[in-house]
């Protein structure tokens, strides 16, 4: 694979998701099967790819920016956002996604962070931005995908930057540790990092997109994550794109019918998904499924939370399918330790590591452990897609390896046959639906809240989401919790944060718990949560 | 106000975009933002805002803004 990707040194992973492919000539063949909310169907070849990339890249080259420069993309999913990303790339700009539904703290945190200097969006997210536009020094430019023409001086039309754009873009030889992409991921304490990859990710999203996902040139594939998420990029645009396949992306929010119809329809044959959908279809009458047909599948992989057993035994009988769970993270870039095709699945189980990963479990102190006792899961650094950097963060970037292992921050035990079990995180980081969720962000937006004085966060077991976000607040005086306050601080964490970070459960506590240094305690909080023993409890200052 | 002014202004504030003009076809796919992690937001906030409860199944059927809006209705119209 990575001897017929790689010529002349070109690690360009815009050039070869488009050009490259063109060149091998399938310039003809679908790209994108581009499914909108509406029902509306567009058809984008491999060709199309290469244009529209192309035409972006000398948009961004003419605007003045640089190679390292960072763009972001702030959008749901439109065909633009596959443009974009491919010929931000091109033109070797740092290349960020953002979820649509991101609040303007949000925003604020992971475009300051960067000091992104051109966004891409359009009118109906405008507002959030200009809200925090002062607060961005950095930014140059704004550019609306749905403005036919220039609105300022830097708020640009794309329709018009487009239409003036040449289609030819001969990307320069792009070296492999070259920045590429950047995903913003949220740690238990202080704001979201952006974790920086390099083009030579390419490599690994291609051979495991081959070697587990199972791809094959006459595939049509449908992997359902957004772009705001890593498997929107390195499994919804680079990984099958770089091996010429047809995708399916579709612009419409969840809906059980109208999914089952796509695979029907669209006569999907590899479907990448995520354990909250599948519960979600879980939990629809078993009728719908009766009525589908799903021969053309071949294969259902998941990834995100752990994919319970249950999840598994349904599948089996509702789709007629078993469902491959694949474990990885933002920082790992690719498939990791994974559940495929040809291994005996064990319900529940993370897989084994892909070829070529070294995995172990590992003690505090360093110490590998043996067969079935739960520890640190760790990976031995090196492997292709592996991150470069929390941008701007070196310092954190290098605690993420101690002992010579990268740490994953999740815990597991391998058993004795070689498989992995999650079993949790060694941080405070929240897991809901997939997306990791920092507690720290959200008791920070709750103080914004009047009325509320202090805030803890913790996650919770949920049937649905894997984990919920569990609030407790403590009232300043004269305050008094009600529903009123209750639906005022969900809409501005909704707001600010994201829906995704939006507490499920309120509890009014007189204290937070915290340490005497003004730690927040969360494990006493979870503890009380769970009815479970809060362990030591010297430090807490009563 | 109608019921749909009434949940245009709801609406406006719980996914903040004061562009929101509703109609009964509307469904998620027409307003930013609105997916089944606002979903509770946007169901507590008609509640509150209408002084209602939905039930469960209530809640599962909505599939646009007429279905809310003639729900909404026909429990004035029970009280």
């Amino acid at each position: 694979m990575q001897t017929a990707l790689i010529r002349s040194g070109q690690f360009n992973i815009g050039h070869l998701c488009s050009r490259f492919q063109c060149d091998l000539g399938l310039g003809g063949k679908t790209a994108l099967r581009w499914l909108g909310a509406h029902e509306e169907r567009v058809d984008y070849t491999f060709s199309d790819l290469e244009r529209h990339s192309s035409r972006f890249a000398n948009v961004l080259q003419r605007l003045g920016f640089s190679p390292g420069e960072v763009f972001f993309i702030f959008l749901p999913k439109v065909p633009e956002v596959y443009f974009t990303f491919l010929g931000a790339l091109k033109a070797r700009l740092i290349t960020g996604t953002l979820f649509s539904n991101f609040g303007e703290e949000a925003l604020l945190d992971r475009l300051g962070d960067a000091g992104a200097k051109v966004v891409l969006t359009r009118h109906s997210y405008l507002k959030k931005l200009l809200r925090i536009r002062e607060r961005l020094p950095s930014l140059r430019h704004i550019i609306l995908v749905d403005a036919n023409e220039h609105q300022s001086a830097d708020i640009l039309s794309y329709a018009q930057l487009m239409k003036n754009a040449s289609d030819d873009y001969e990307t320069p030889v792009t070296p492999p540790e070259t920045p590429s992409v950047l995903h913003y991921t949220s740690g238990s304490t202080g704001k979201p990092k952006g974790a920086l990859h390099c083009h030579r990710s390419v490599l690994l999203q291609s051979r495991t997109a081959a070697e587990v996902l199972s791809l094959q040139p006459h595939d049509l594939y449908w992997c359902t994550a957004d772009h705001g998420w890593v498997t929107g990029t390195s499994y919804g645009i680079i990984g099958p794109w770089s091996l010429g396949i047809t995708q399916v992306h579709f612009g419409g929010a969840y809906d059980a019918a109208k999914w089952l119809q796509i695979l029907e329809q669209y006569r999907i044959t590899i479907w990448y998904t995520a354990p909250t959908a599948l519960r979600m279809l879980m939990r629809e009458d078993p009728a719908l499924f009766e009525r589908v047909d799903l021969s053309r599948l071949r294969h259902i992989f998941s990834v995100g939370e752990p994919l319970n057993p249950e999840v598994i035994s349904w599948a089996r009988k509702a789709l007629r399918h078993d469902i491959y769970d694949t474990w990885w993270q933002t920082e790992t870039g690719a498939i990791m330790i994974t559940n495929r095709p040809g291994l005996a699945i064990k319900p529940g189980s993370m897989g084994k590591p892909l070829a070529g990963v070294e995995a172990a479990v590992v003690a505090d102190d360093g110490r590998v452990l043996p067969d079935n006792e739960q520890g640190n899961l760790c990976l031995k650094p090196g492997w292709d897609a592996m991150f470069i950097s929390y941008f701007h963060h070196e310092d954190v970037y290098r605690q993420k390896f101690k002992h010579g292992w990268y740490w994953t921050g999740d815990t597991a035990y391998r058993d004795q046959d070689g498989y992995y079990w999650f079993q949790g995180r060694s941080d405070d980081v929240i897991n809901t639906s997939g997306h990791l969720v920092s507690p720290f962000e959200v008791e920070s937006a709750l103080l914004e809240v009047p009325g509320i004085a202090e805030s803890g966060v913790i996650g919770a077991p949920d049937e649905l989401h894997w984990q919920k976000i569990v609030a407790f607040v403590a009232l300043h005086k004269g305050y008094e919790w009600n529903s009123d306050l209750a639906l005022k601080a969900r809409l501005h964490i909704s707001n600010r944060v994201s829906p995704m970070a939006t507490p499920q459960e309120f509890y009014v506590l007189a204290h937070i718990p915290k340490t005497k240094s003004g730690k927040i305690m969360r494990r006493v909080l979870r503890a009380r949560y769970l009815g479970t023993d809060a362990g030591d409890v010297s430090t807490l200052d009563i | 106000m109608t019921t749909i002014e009434k949940l245009t202004t709801i609406f406006r504030v719980v996914f903040d975009n004061d562009e929101i003009n509703l109609r009964p076809e509307m469904t998620a796919n027409d307003v930013d933002g609105w997916d089944s992690l606002s979903y509770v937001n946007l169901i507590i906030a008609v509640e509150k805002g209408f002084g209602i409860k939905f039930t469960q199944k209530e809640i599962m059927s909505f599939k646009n803004v007429g279905d809310l809006s003639r729900c909404i209705d026909s429990k004035f119209a029970e009280r």
